[in-house]
């Protein structure tokens, strides 16, 4: 929850059992780390107030206050609740290894339990939890347990179990197999008579706390992870904005606003640093003014006033006149201007950027009953109020429209802008229907409604009235918020290194659902039949992708052709002997001309030429994309020719490792268009590459995306359990 | 644009200056006189025409020159500058034409207004009759629409015998089924419409894709943009010319200019610098290339009103470039409108602009009765909010209203009703802006006024309402209840905040510096102590109050 402060303690089991694992399995303390890792990047990122602390137990050595006497052996505060920063995970990824311990779980919750009590003293938290990550393989001691419950309860303290197995297996086992492919690692190896026993008590702990959904917060290693890998939704406390709305000078009714939907910006920007040193107070900007005359003459700010244009002169109108001369207003407003239909505002008219949603205020019993009033009234009615609003005395008043909105647990008014006269361009477009040249036949039309068919996104489901919604977009993260932070949490943790590709996950949520793919084949098929689209061609560049795919797999053909022309052209350069070095106007022809005069070893022309295909490379640009090609084909021709398949082989395999990480996936594409693979054995002798292996190099890419795909399929309804957390 | 003069067809073309003047001050005007003694034009070719503005951008000067011709005193300096001489529309037409030929510039659309209150300008002359209709129809081969702003004359203006040749006719349904209105109605000119002219053009022009190979090519247009005021120009003090500006990046120890190839950018998170190429900030934000991508079809109710977060746009099919792009798009728009569904489509409207979902709503095409489209067919864009778009609210528990409290309101809200039109609101900032600038360029003793038309109308409101605002009032609040007045509530709570405020006793202050516990007490409470014995602090912070407080007392 959003203005809300939490302090968690991360309590993980590092112990010898934590290291055992069935063959082919990751040993649950690596999938522990993975979830308190993830855990952590989250909470660094989403850069709330929330506290965290890190206790470990199983390990060789013991620190910790209850250290006395022999007992809480084997337990370590490795860090204090504080927030967590990249210096704790730095600590995680370096620190924390297996140990060869072992400690009672039971132990350790009063480890934690005990912290958390002494180090949130005279701070506020509205939530204290306890995660404890184990693989409860050590005996506990159940002599104080009620004890231990009775302060849990008592201290308001929660507790969330990750386990390397499922807590009930008999119920989750089937169902979740299907969806997930392999089941959880350690269901099969069948739980050893502590693992069972200590599940008992688990059980029990979890439902004395909370009778009903105790077992919720009973957690996979593997589900938390595939959960976590989700960055935090970005949350902000939301600002009341009291009010009064009016309806005249008679009647008035005491509002809160609350700004409901609005685009939200990431709360950082980038700031730009110097490139040596990376610190931004060397780099400063300025802005300058100058005449518009031959030495550009510079004249201070202050020596300049502002002025507006006025048809074809400017008039000069300064600042103090304008404060002066400009539309005051009384400041905050909420003010009916009128009724009228709830059709008459349309849709498409809303402007600003934000849905405001108006509500009684809280203590205000009566405020509650007008409102209502009116809210219930334009409800019936179905009409809207159109009101003048404005936030406060500063701002520029708005015109909008307020909508009943009647929920089951809640009503409000909700807050639209809507445009002012000059905002509206009344553009006209040229009539679609009426003209017989463009409308479509009945049997287009008919092409259309089969595919609205197979592509409506929602399903009934048999025994509800209501429609089943499969694609919620506000369900959705925002993806360039997901992408932000996989990239600076990846340069944070691995810097020097090129950035990573997009998970596979967030790329499967913006895509088309599986099951309308499918079903959208067919109807698709005949809408291409049926309607003919033909790109017409232009001079100018085309800008648009598939524009640019279209004819990017003529363009090598015509090159290829080229290429062989020049050859008996480049006699001549050779005579002159002007080529000297792979230079980047025609590097595939300087490159061959070198080759013939063996001016050169051949090693080094083909590192000058790979450094002109890499220099082209980092133009992302399509012209560019079909020169490097041209130079790769060069490269493969003349290898083939000398019989030296190595070097070709080794640069176009470390050029397929490294194009997601430069997002040259266009590029790839069209060297695959224009198959060009490794040199096989069959081609020259000392290759190791076989001639499958070749033409497999290509293929495989593709591959690995469809396997990745359905396994980042199931991304719903994480927010619950990530609130939770 | 010629004109009679007349001092009701000068005040029309007054208006005409200053509403071109910030509607679109780039279009160019002439303003030419017909029927004068003088003649004044390119090469003095032509007898009794006046070109008093040539064809240039208008401003401030040209509209005070034709305030020097109103009035009286504009009158008689109009009769000492032009006078009065014989009429020949031909000539005048001629000289029209020559103005806009020696126009290098390539314009859009040219247009004359003929502003006259005589319905045979020759009386009868039918040579010079036959010389004014052969020069119109010139004239209209070349593009020109001609216009008649005639004023009411005794008896009634006939346009039939003459001017009904010289005016371009409203064109016949062209193919497209596009046509303009001829204006020619004065009053219309007369209003002035001060905001800034838009001119159709697309904002960018994609696929929107249905699958595999499936390329509609459509343009994106914004049919509703929030008009802002126009921005400041700098100007030199001096002499008022405008200065341009620069903005550098510099190195702070160095001196020395920096490249773009110099400079990285960083952010902070968790104690740590995150550093990254410019152009890896700018690969994170891409996802794919530019484009519209089709997931699926939902029902029109799957569409929330609140959803909302910015303007929509429009989409229309671009047929230049992928022909069968109209048929396919007015297929889908039928049957989308026809089935009440929306298209939900994946977006991408630059290069390296991330996704954002959008809702393609389908709109059919209307026309009143003139024939006239009102509302355009294609599809209105509407931006669609992801998770971290909606804000998590806690609305507070209220008792609902009875049906007797709502029927009450049923009442005032249906007292109160209109009809709503987007068109009939200005935004008072923006005219306001326009009336202070023209009164500055053309040296007005005070702006125009402006009516500000988002204001509530109170006293017609309260008038409407009669009793029926007190009736509801007596329904739902309590005798004594006044919405007015800052929240009731929270007054309580602000005079039992006020009592623990009141001081805390000397000996037992001293006591709490001794034992060093003055932490115990509140902000509010130091404050007040500080002020009881004189301690002057400069900070507001805690600490700060609790040391001067310890260095006064311990002393």
């Amino acid at each position: 929850m959003a203005g809300t402060k939490s302090a968690l303690v991360l309590c993980m089991d590092v112990g010898f059992s934590m290291s055992n694992s069935a063959p082919g399995e990751e040993p649950p303390f690596e999938l522990a780390k993975k979830v308190i890792q993830k855990f952590v990047q989250r909470q660094v990122f989403a850069e709330n107030k929330d506290e965290l602390a890190l206790v470990l137990f199983g390990t060789d050595s013991t620190k910790n206050p209850l250290d006395r006497d022999g007992q809480y052996q084997n337990i370590t505060v490795h860090r204090h609740l504080m927030i967590p920063d990249f210096e704790l995970l730095e600590e995680i990824e370096n620190q924390v290894h297996p140990e060869s311990q072992q400690a009672d779980w039971m132990d350790a919750l009063v480890v934690c339990m005990d912290l958390l009590q002494t180090e949130t003293k005279g701070k506020k938290f509205d939530r204290l939890n306890v995660a404890l990550l184990t693989d409860l393989s050590t005996q506990a001691n159940q002599d104080h347990l009620d004890v231990i419950i009775e302060n849990l309860k008592q201290a308001g303290i929660t507790l969330q179990f990750f386990l390397p197995f499922p807590a009930e297996d008999d119920e989750e086992g089937g169902g979740d197999s299907d969806r997930r492919g392999p089941g959880h690692p350690g269901t099969g190896k069948g739980l050893s008579r502590e693992q069972k026993e200590s599940l008992d008590l688990v059980k029990h702990v979890m439902l004395s706390l909370d009778e009903e959904d105790g077992l919720d917060q009973v957690y996979t290693f593997r589900d938390a992870i595939e959960q976590l890998c989700m960055f935090k939704r970005i949350e902000r406390r939301p600002m009341a904005w009291p009010c009064q709305l009016t309806i005249g000078s008679c009647l008035s009714i005491r509002i809160v606003g609350y700004k409901a939907v609005t685009e939200e910006r990431l709360k950082k920007m980038w700031v730009t640093v110097d490139a040596q040193s990376n610190q931004k107070e060397d780099v400063k900007r300025e802005t300058v003014y100058c005449l518009d005359d031959d030495n550009e003459t510079e004249v201070k700010k202050d020596d300049t006033i502002q002025g507006f244009r006025y048809g074809s002169d400017i008039v000069p109108f300064s600042k103090v006149d304008q404060d002066q001369m400009k539309y005051k207003h009384d400041g905050k407003c909420f003010a009916v201007l009128g009724f009228t239909k709830q059709n008459l505002v349309r849709r498409h008219q809303f402007m600003g950027s934000q849905v405001v949603k108006m509500f009684a205020p809280k203590d205000d019993e009566h405020a509650g009953v007008a409102l209502s009033a009116l809210i219930r009234a334009l409800d019936e009615l179905q009409m809207v109020a159109i009101v003048r609003y404005a936030y406060d005395r500063r701002s520029n008043p708005q015109v909008g429209a307020a909508f009943p909105c009647v929920k089951q647990d809640y009503e409000c008014l909700m807050y639209v802008q809507l445009p002012f006269m000059e905002d509206l361009r009344q553009f006209t477009f040229p009539s679609l229907e009426n003209n017989k040249k463009l409308s479509p036949s009945d049997t287009q039309l008919s092409a259309v409604d089969s595919l609205i068919d197979s592509m409506m996104l929602v399903q009934k489901d048999d025994d509800d009235a209501d429609q089943k919604d499969i694609f919620k977009v506000h369900h959705i993260p925002n993806p360039a918020f997901q992408r932000h932070f996989q990239c600076l949490h990846h340069r944070a943790v691995n810097p020097g290194t090129p950035l990573p590709p997009m998970e596979p996950w967030l790329k499967a949520a913006l895509e088309r659902p599986d099951v309308i793919s499918e079903r959208c084949q067919a109807p698709l098929e005949e809408i291409k039949r049926k309607f003919p689209l033909i790109e017409v061609e232009k001079k100018k560049k085309l800008k648009t992708s598939a524009q640019i795919f279209g004819k990017d797999a003529e363009e090598p053909d015509a090159k290829k052709a080229k290429g062989d022309e020049e050859e008996d052209y480049n006699l001549a350069d050779i005579a002159e002997g002007s080529v000297t070095s792979v230079g980047s106007v025609d590097p595939a022809r300087d490159f061959r001309t070198l080759i013939k005069l063996k001016s050169l070893p051949f090693g080094e022309v083909c590192q000058q030429l790979t450094h002109r295909i890499e220099q082209l490379l980092s133009n992302k640009n399509t012209h560019y994309y079909m020169k490097s090609i041209t130079c790769i084909q060069a490269f493969r021709e003349q290898s083939v020719k000398l019989g030296n398949a190595d070097l070709y082989n080794s640069y176009l395999q470390s050029l397929k490792r490294s194009i997601p990480n430069r997002r040259l996936e266009v590029f790839w594409d069209l060297l695959v268009q224009d198959a060009i693979t490794l040199i096989s054995k069959d081609e020259v002798e000392g290759s190791t590459v076989s001639k499958n292996e070749a033409n497999q190099f290509l293929v495989v890419e593709e591959k690995k995306e469809e396997a990745a795909v359905p396994s980042a399929e199931d991304t719903g309804d994480v927010d619950d359990l990530l609130d939770m957390m | 644009m010629k004109s009679k003069r007349k001092e009701s067809n000068l005040e029309v073309v007054r208006s005409v200056y200053t509403s071109k003047i910030i509607s679109s001050h780039r279009d160019l005007v002439a303003l030419v006189f017909y029927g004068t003694e003088q003649s004044k034009n390119p090469r003095n070719s032509f007898k009794y025409v006046y070109v008093y503005h040539d064809l240039d951008e208008p401003g401030a000067k040209r509209v005070q020159e034709v305030d020097a011709l109103r009035g009286e005193k504009g009158a008689r300096l109009a009769a000492e500058t032009m006078g009065s001489g014989e009429t020949s529309l031909g000539d005048a037409l001629w000289c029209c034409a020559n103005l806009y030929s020696d126009i290098k510039l390539r314009l859009s659309h040219k247009r004359l207004m003929i502003f006259t209150c005589r319905d045979e300008p020759h009386r009868g002359d039918s040579a010079k009759d036959r010389q004014a209709r052969t020069k119109a129809s010139d004239l209209k081969e070349t593009g020109v629409i001609i216009d008649l702003m005639h004023l009411m004359k005794p008896g009634g203006f006939d346009v039939a015998p003459f001017f009904r040749d010289i005016v371009s006719q409203p064109e016949d349904e062209s193919e497209l089924g596009l046509h303009l209105e001829p204006c020619d109605k004065l009053e219309d000119l007369q209003k002035r419409v001060r905001a800034k002219e838009q001119k159709k053009r697309a904002m960018a022009r994609l696929n929107l894709c249905l699958g595999e190979g499936i390329n509609v090519a459509v343009g994106i247009y914004a049919t509703a943009v929030t008009a802002r005021k126009p921005a400041a120009i700098r100007l030199y003090r001096e002499t008022n010319e405008p200065v341009r500006s620069k903005t550098r990046t510099f190195h702070m120890q160095t001196g020395s200019l920096l490249l773009p190839s110099e400079i990285k950018k960083a952010q902070t998170y968790g104690k740590k610098q995150i550093v990254m190429e410019r152009d890896e900030v700018d690969s994170i934000k891409k996802f794919q290339d530019p484009g519209l991508y089709l997931i699926g079809f939902k029902p029109m109710e799957k569409l929330k009103t609140h959803h909302h977060i910015r303007p929509a746009v429009f989409l229309y099919p671009e047929e230049g470039e992928v022909k069968g792009s109209a048929c396919l798009f007015s297929a889908l728009l039928m049957k989308c409108s026809e089935r009440n569904v929306f298209a939900l489509c994946r977006c991408v409207s630059r290069r390296n602009y991330p996704p954002r979902f959008v809702a393609l709503v389908p709109q059919r095409e209307e026309v009143d009765e003139g024939k006239v489209q009102f509302t355009p067919p294609g599809f209105n864009v509407i931006y669609l909010p992801y998770a971290d778009d909606l804000r998590t609210l806690d609305p507070p528990q209220c008792p609902s209203a009875s049906q007797i409290q709502v029927d009450k309101m049923k009442e005032i809200v249906s007292k109160l009703r209109f009809k709503y039109r987007s068109e009939a609101f200005e935004n008072p900032v923006i005219q306001q802006h326009y009336r202070n600038l023209e009164a500055l360029a053309l040296d007005m003793m005070a702006p125009e006024d402006t009516e500000d038309l988002i204001m509530p109308k109170v006293d017609q409101i309260n008038h409407r309402l009669g009793p029926l605002a007190e009736e509801f009032k007596d329904l739902v609040y309590p005798a004594g209840y006044n919405p007015e007045s800052k929240s009731v509530a929270k007054r309580k709570t602000g005079v039992a905040e006020k009592k623990p405020k009141a001081e805390v006793p000397e000996d037992e202050l001293r006591a709490h510096v001794q034992n060093g516990t003055l932490g115990k007490l509140t902000v509010p409470v130091l404050k007040e102590a500080c002020k009881q014995f004189g301690v002057r602090t400069t900070g507001t912070k805690k600490q700060e109050l609790i040391d001067a407080l310890t260095t006064r007392l311990a002393a």
